[in-house]
């Protein structure tokens, strides 16, 4: 069992799949669990925009229905990120982290602006384009070593690759570039929270669990 | 277990009035005393109390509780000596409360602040290298196995100067009034706190007091191993004033210039680990 994140906690198993919790992953879960609660039970911020040309300023509305969805996607971030801490199994934890991706595409794409748009499909490219070596370096780990499973690999005896762990971190980062794109100028034009940090956090966070897992295998 | 909290919070604040102090010496100023930082913490916790009509109210109020609530918990880590990777997550968790502040209350200034504390990302990387840099050597990230190797070895600050450095940086770019402090500089109001007062306000200072403490307490631990309470307290100090001096000799840099030198300063770091990682048995 990884250690680098302290003794487990808690260990639960479904046949040869694992979800394990350290002092390290449970910080992590935590976290995404209390920002998942603040997505469901926050109404978006009304922000202040300046009317171009004068003295004038106004506050922005944000539509129920628009509101209806990027809460949706914030708490579809949310479950993939609070999955993707406690994953003991490096395909699940693929599949966790293309969630965590597509539903931050969700988040972004849901605001009626062109130019809101225009950066949400640039991230949606590099998004989808991360998923080939996040799950390239997952299939390099059980092409070279028969097992998935992260406390079998963190246990020793097996050679992962070196180029199986960078492409994991590769696709994690590409994956995890949303707040990068939520940062643009563009973005200072769509009410952010609480839902953009839904995005910041979950990226974050993959980010923080693929370097645990990275160092431990 | 209050006790402590209270301690680090009002070590750390008086670290930061002390933090102003020796800036203002360095500029020639008279500067604030030295206790003015706990002042405001008080000041503000008396101050009238409300939430701004176009903020989401739920997340600007629980964005406080959630800084709190981690500084705290990286206090017990640093204490109890767990992993420095809960310690350092908790750190680039840190950035997200930041952006929580600045996007909560709708205000562009906050907005401005929230959204630099993103891309001011860059400076967590070398972080993270410096733990890849440390676990070469240790073999260990549990803060008590590393306090226990250099009671063999000596001080890893010696061992890997570079990885201090590394972290030195780290926690420079987390200081008020620093080169790397572009998050709450003068152009954008407060930044990400402009819009947080009142209560709200004391709660922040509660969140910096105790953040400065245990990334202080932290270096000490990390690079130069067990001591006396009484003495990491005196070289947390000693390594504070080191650090206010470049701060009083660094102009602010600008956000992208700021994330330049935070990525060659990554770059270096990630060339040292390969190294380490090509020469280690």
């Amino acid at each position: 069992m990884p250690d680098i994140g302290g003794d487990p906690l808690f260990v639960l198993e479904f046949g040869d799949i694992l979800h394990y919790y350290t002092p390290y992953t449970i910080t992590l879960f935590l976290l995404a669990l209390i920002f998942t609660g603040l997505a469901i039970a926050s109404r978006p911020e009304r922000q202040i925009d300046i009317a171009f040309g004068g003295d004038a300023y106004y506050a922005k509305e944000t539509t129920v229905s628009e509101m209806r969805f990027r809460r949706f996607m914030a708490i579809a971030c949310g479950l993939a990120t609070l999955g993707a801490m406690g994953s003991g199994d490096l395909f699940n934890f693929t599949l966790f982290v293309s969630l965590v991706g597509i539903a931050n595409i969700g988040i972004v794409a849901a605001v009626k602006n062109r130019h809101v748009l225009d950066a949400a499909y640039e991230y949606g490219i590099v998004a989808m384009v991360a998923t080939l070596p996040l799950f390239g370096g997952a299939a390099l780990v059980v092409a070279t070593t028969g097992t998935l499973a992260i406390p079998a690999l963190a246990a020793g005896g097996f050679a992962v690759p070196l180029v199986a762990k960078a492409f994991l971190a590769l696709g994690v980062i590409g994956e995890g570039m949303a707040p990068f794109y939520a940062a643009k100028a563009e973005m200072f034009r769509a009410p952010g929270a609480p839902y953009v940090i839904m995005c910041s956090l979950s990226s974050l966070l993959i980010f923080l669990r693929v370097v645990e897992i990275v160092i431990t295998i | 277990m209050i006790e402590y909290l209270v301690f680090a919070a009002a070590f750390g604040l008086l670290l930061l009035g002390l933090h102003r102090k020796v800036i203002a010496r360095v500029q020639l100023r008279p500067g604030p005393p030295v206790w003015q930082e706990i002042l405001h913490a008080l000041k503000f916790s008396f101050k009238s109390t409300w939430v701004p009509k176009t903020a989401s109210a739920t997340l600007y109020v629980g964005v406080v509780l959630i800084g709190i609530g981690i500084w705290s918990a990286a206090l017990f880590v640093v204490l109890a000596g767990e992993s420095i990777l809960i310690l350092f997550a908790i750190y680039m968790l840190h950035k997200i409360v930041e952006h929580g502040f600045g996007l909560s209350s709708g205000s562009p200034y906050g907005k401005f602040g929230g959204v630099r504390s993103v891309i001011s990302a860059a400076s967590e990387i070398p972080l993270f290298v410096t733990i890849a840099a440390i676990y070469f050597f240790t073999d260990s990230l549990l803060l008590r196995d590393i306090v226990a190797y250099q009671a063999v070895h000596g001080p890893l600050l010696l061992i890997a100067p570079p990885a201090a450095i590394a972290m030195y940086i780290v926690i420079l770019s987390k200081l008020p009034y620093g080169p790397f402090s572009i998050v709450e500089s003068k152009e954008l109001v407060s930044g990400y706190k402009t819009e947080h007062f009142g209560v709200w306000r004391a709660g922040i200072s509660v969140i910096d007091g105790t953040k400065t403490f245990v990334l202080l307490f932290a270096f000490v631990a990390i690079f130069i191993g067990a001591m006396p309470f009484w003495a990491a307290l005196v070289i947390m100090t000693i390594v504070l004033v080191s650090l206010s001096f470049v701060c009083a000799v660094t102009p602010m840099l600008s956000p992208f210039d700021s994330v330049t030198v935070q990525g060659i300063v990554t770059l270096l770091m990630v060339g040292y680990a390969a190294v380490l990682w090509w020469v280690m048995p």
